[in-house]
């Protein structure tokens, strides 16, 4: 790690990190605005729902109309926020390190009394901080939608929307693992890009089509996507726990693949 | 200071760099020169530790560049052929963020650079032209006084008066004991500093050559503009080589020998001389594939 390089590099993020927090925490407030009218037809939509061709409810998560968590976790936390994330680990990973390769900044840092490890280390922590901040204004912001809209008057789990927000980060830090790992490997930013945002899209895609039918239910098998299961998560079902540990372990064995061969290879500086 | 053994590597496509060998000694300035493609920036990118050398070592104050990262950087000044900043910074952020990397308090050689190479560093580096840029990276390769300085063609960018400049802070430094390595195509730069340079050529070291015996390399050609017609017929007599004739405008060729050619041009009235100097690397590479067609 390397003080200096992770605070310039946050700096320079962070504008970027704040306009996704900021409209991340909007469209969840938003949410819970739109909740309390939503509450009170609640049974007149699930019906709705079910009358839908039994696929499309579950492809998009809808999880019901309930409760509050349950009413976010399927129609922010089960395609949108995933779709924010997944564009911030594919762009976030292809700047920090492929981009620097490709334009030659690189060749500072490295000039800089410090190791290609230590480099590639904190260029990891910074991806990680950003995803962390995102969730971490998301999950405020939901706790203000919380106390401002739903009062008392609707139930709300907190220990469910944590457990969510929790989920999520684990998701985003693998594949936020993976995007580095190939970021790490180019010398050219727009493949970086490319092969980053296809396995990402491409894992997504396979989760989403594989929840449309049981007959083609393998494709989810094959992809990470289907480790993060927002609806069971916010109801406490399934084995949240083991998930949990592959995701992590899945993300730290990306970040430390990427840093181990970013250490030994051939840099066209 | 910095020692190149045996350095080589072999890209995929063939190209690449073999067996190259020179050292650079404590005080010296040494001068790498060679066409594009030749293995300049190959060579540069070893010394940095950017990549790893197939077989050889570069050794910069006894330390190798490959497996003692993160120590050989403090000696070190860097100075790349291609300067890229890491986005949305100003001279100033940049510089100070360089300092940070590199752990140096006392910023009044920085201060000092500065004033010198006259620039506003409070501009935004996507505003900067390329001569305001590699200012900064002039800037950035001095400020924390290594000692061993690696400039990849340092003044492209820059004016004449810049130039000048430039060139005045190398020997300074070169007073002061630093050790340079400094790539380059423009002759007067590398008279004026350098005390030796190497010719690579499709990565290949042909040659180590001390700049006087450069110096006698050079071929200059005088156009030399006399009075009248029988004043030039005269002169072509003289046993001079003369290249071109024009009227009274006469071009010769001189190669080292300019007593005999001022001797020779003084017994006639000059109206006027032009004169023109080949290139460095055209010197080289009119030297060697010379000698390699005499041999």
């Amino acid at each position: 790690m390397n003080a200096a390089l992770y605070r310039r590099m946050l700096k320079v993020n962070m504008k970027g990190f704040m306009n996704y927090a900021i409209g991340s925490a909007f469209y969840i407030l938003l949410m819970f605005w739109l909740y309390p009218g939503i509450a009170q037809n609640a049974k007149a939509i699930d019906d709705l729902v079910a009358s839908m061709p039994k696929g499309v409810g579950s492809a998009f998560g809808l999880n019901g109309f309930g409760t509050a968590e349950a009413f976010i976790s399927g129609e922010y936390y089960g395609l949108i926020l995933v779709l924010i994330l997944a564009v911030v680990c594919v762009q976030l990973s292809t700047q920090l390190m492929a981009k620097l390769v490709d334009q030659g900044a690189m060749a500072y840092l490295l000039s800089a009394p410090t190791t290609r490890g230590k480099v590639a280390f904190t260029q990891a922590a910074v991806l990680t901080t950003g995803l962390f901040l995102i969730l971490a204004v998301t999950t405020l912001a939901g706790f203000a939608g919380d106390a401002w809209f739903l009062r008392r008057d609707y139930a709300f789990d907190t220990a469910g929307f944590i457990r969510l927000n929790t989920a999520a980060f684990l998701l985003f830090f693998a594949v936020a693992g993976i995007a580095f790992l190939v970021s790490a490997l180019s010398n050219d930013e727009k493949k970086a890009r490319g092969i980053s945002g296809l396995i990402t899209f491409g894992f997504f895609s396979l989760d989403l089509i594989g929840k449309f039918s049981d007959k083609i239910d393998w494709m989810r098998n094959i992809s990470l996507f289907s480790l993060y299961r927002p609806g069971e998560v916010v109801n406490g079902e399934g084995d949240m726990v083991a998930a949990f540990i592959v995701l992590a372990a899945i993300g730290l064995v990306a970040f430390g693949l990427a840093i181990a061969l970013f250490r030994k290879r051939d840099l066209p500086l | 200071m910095l020692t190149v053994q045996h350095l080589t590597k072999t890209f995929s496509n063939g190209k690449g760099i073999f067996d190259v060998s020179f050292s650079v000694a404590k005080g010296e300035v040494f001068g790498f020169l060679g066409p594009n493609g030749a293995g300049k920036s190959t060579t540069i990118r070893h010394i940095m530790g950017f990549m790893k050398p197939d077989q050889g070592s570069v050794k910069v104050n006894g330390r190798d560049t490959w497996k003692e990262q993160g120590k050989f950087q403090a000696d070190v000044g860097y100075l790349p052929g291609e300067i890229a900043f890491v986005e949305g910074m100003t001279g100033k952020t940049f510089l100070d963020f360089m300092a940070d990397m590199q752990g140096i308090r006392d910023l009044s050689r920085r201060r000092q650079l500065i004033e010198r190479l006259q620039f506003d560093v409070n501009t935004p580096i996507r505003k900067m032209s390329k001569g305001m840029k590699q200012k900064v990276g002039i800037v950035a390769a001095f400020m924390h006084d290594p000692k061993v300085i690696i400039l990849d063609e340092p003044t492209s960018g820059l004016d004449p008066l810049m130039q000048k400049v430039f060139i005045e802070i190398v020997l300074e430094e070169k007073v002061r004991g630093k050790t340079f390595l400094m790539s380059s195509h423009s002759f007067p730069e590398i008279e004026r500093t350098c005390d030796r340079a190497a010719i690579i050529k499709d990565g290949v070291l042909i040659a180590v050559k001390d700049i006087h015996e450069l110096q006698s390399m050079q071929r200059k050609l005088f156009e030399v503009t006399f009075e009248d017609a029988a004043e030039a017929e005269a002169f072509l007599h003289s046993g001079l080589p003369v290249e071109s004739r024009e009227g009274n405008r006469m071009r010769v060729a001189v190669q080292g020998d300019y007593d005999r050619f001022v001797a020779e041009t003084a017994k006639y009235r000059v109206r006027n001389i032009d004169i023109f100097t080949q290139n460095l690397e055209d010197i080289f590479m009119n030297y060697y594939d010379r000698k390699g067609i005499a041999q």
